[in-house]
């Protein structure tokens, strides 16, 4: 009686959750993501190694990057156009992070943008190991250059095959 | 009630009477406990977004065991194709089955080369399209890069050309 005042039937403004229903739905959840959570993120670096006609057309002003790997610690950076060198940077360092600084900081400032007007579009590039040199260090290096967005990388043997 | 009744009326001496009586007697704690509801569904609901934030749907590969993979700070989904691992030890495997020891199958790629020509007539028949050339290399970050290389060489030349490279992504 006391709801029904003249201004219309009133409905309760605190409502009931089924909390039953609900913790259901809940650890069903909870069960489902944790048996098919993934705990260790793999993912991938994609190489192309294709040559002659496979490889994908290049553009015409493309450049070509080679990483020559001269030890751990040294690398050589040649930037090539139609085969001939243009560039050569040879790095070393101490360490192989000091390094891959280094080589960052290289490709950023004089092979990619060697000024402020000109950009080179790097086509391929690829990496050559040396005896000595990790898998870990090469995937490293990798990264840097994808992390400037090189991503037509390969990867040659040591003999430059 | 009565209990009750008498604890409020007792005096002090009593009512430490009637507490160690009712502590004796009995003894035994109530069986039916509550449950913190509240704290409860936090806790899930918590639970929930963490594995809903976490929940990845790309395709899972099978890692061998004791191999560490290097770490990567661009890393790309992995797409589902044949495993070809190289174990710390020297090992290589194809699709979690031993192939045999690095150094050997360098020099001589042969049953490398049966065993990838075999999945690819396999990959041809079950599929209308061209042959992808897909495969992911594992290889533990101490391996030389110079063997990987020597792998991957023995890859292409089986038109396996689209390699990735199995890391731990950041």
């Amino acid at each position: 009686m006391i709801g029904n005042t003249g201004r219309g039937s009133k409905r309760q403004l605190d409502f009931e959750l089924n909390l039953t229903s609900f913790i259901d739905l809940l650890s069903t959840c909870t069960c489902f993501l944790l048996i098919t959570a993934v705990w260790i993120q793999i993912g991938t670096l994609e190489i192309k190694q294709s040559h002659g006609t496979e490889a994908a057309a290049e553009a015409k002003d493309s450049f070509d990057l080679d990483l020559v790997f001269k030890g751990p610690t040294e690398l050589n950076v040649n930037l090539k156009k139609h085969g001939k060198a243009v560039k050569t940077l040879a790095l070393k360092s101490a360490t192989n992070e000091e390094m891959l600084t280094k080589l960052n900081e290289a490709l950023k400032t004089q092979i990619l943008n060697p000024s402020k007007d000109k950009k080179i579009l790097i086509g391929t590039a690829t990496v050559t190991p040396k005896s000595g040199v990790n898998y870990g260090q090469m995937v490293s290096a990798l990264d840097v250059l994808r992390k400037n967005k090189i991503v037509n990388i390969g990867v040659l043997t040591e003999r430059g095959q | 009630m009565r209990l009750n009744q008498s604890l409020v009326t007792a005096n002090a001496f009593e009512k430490h009477l009637v507490n160690r009586r009712r502590k004796k007697s009995g003894g035994a704690k109530s069986i039916g406990f509550v449950l913190m509801l509240t704290s409860m569904v936090d806790m899930f609901s918590m639970l929930v977004i963490f594995l809903l934030q976490t929940f990845s749907n790309s395709p899972e590969i099978l890692v061998l065991k004791g191999m560490e993979l290097p770490n990567s700070i661009t890393p790309s989904v992995v797409r589902e194709a044949t495993v070809l691992a190289i174990a710390k030890d020297g090992n290589l495997y194809l699709d979690q089955k031993l192939v045999g020891k690095v150094m050997d199958v360098t020099k001589q790629p042969d049953v490398l080369l049966n065993k990838l020509n075999l999945i690819k007539k396999q990959w041809t028949a079950s599929h209308k399209t061209d042959f992808s050339g897909e495969i992911n290399l594992q290889a533990d970050r101490e391996v030389e890069s110079t063997t990987v290389s020597i792998v991957m060489a023995i890859l292409t030349s089986s038109q396996f050309q689209a390699i990735q490279l199995a890391v731990i992504g950041k």
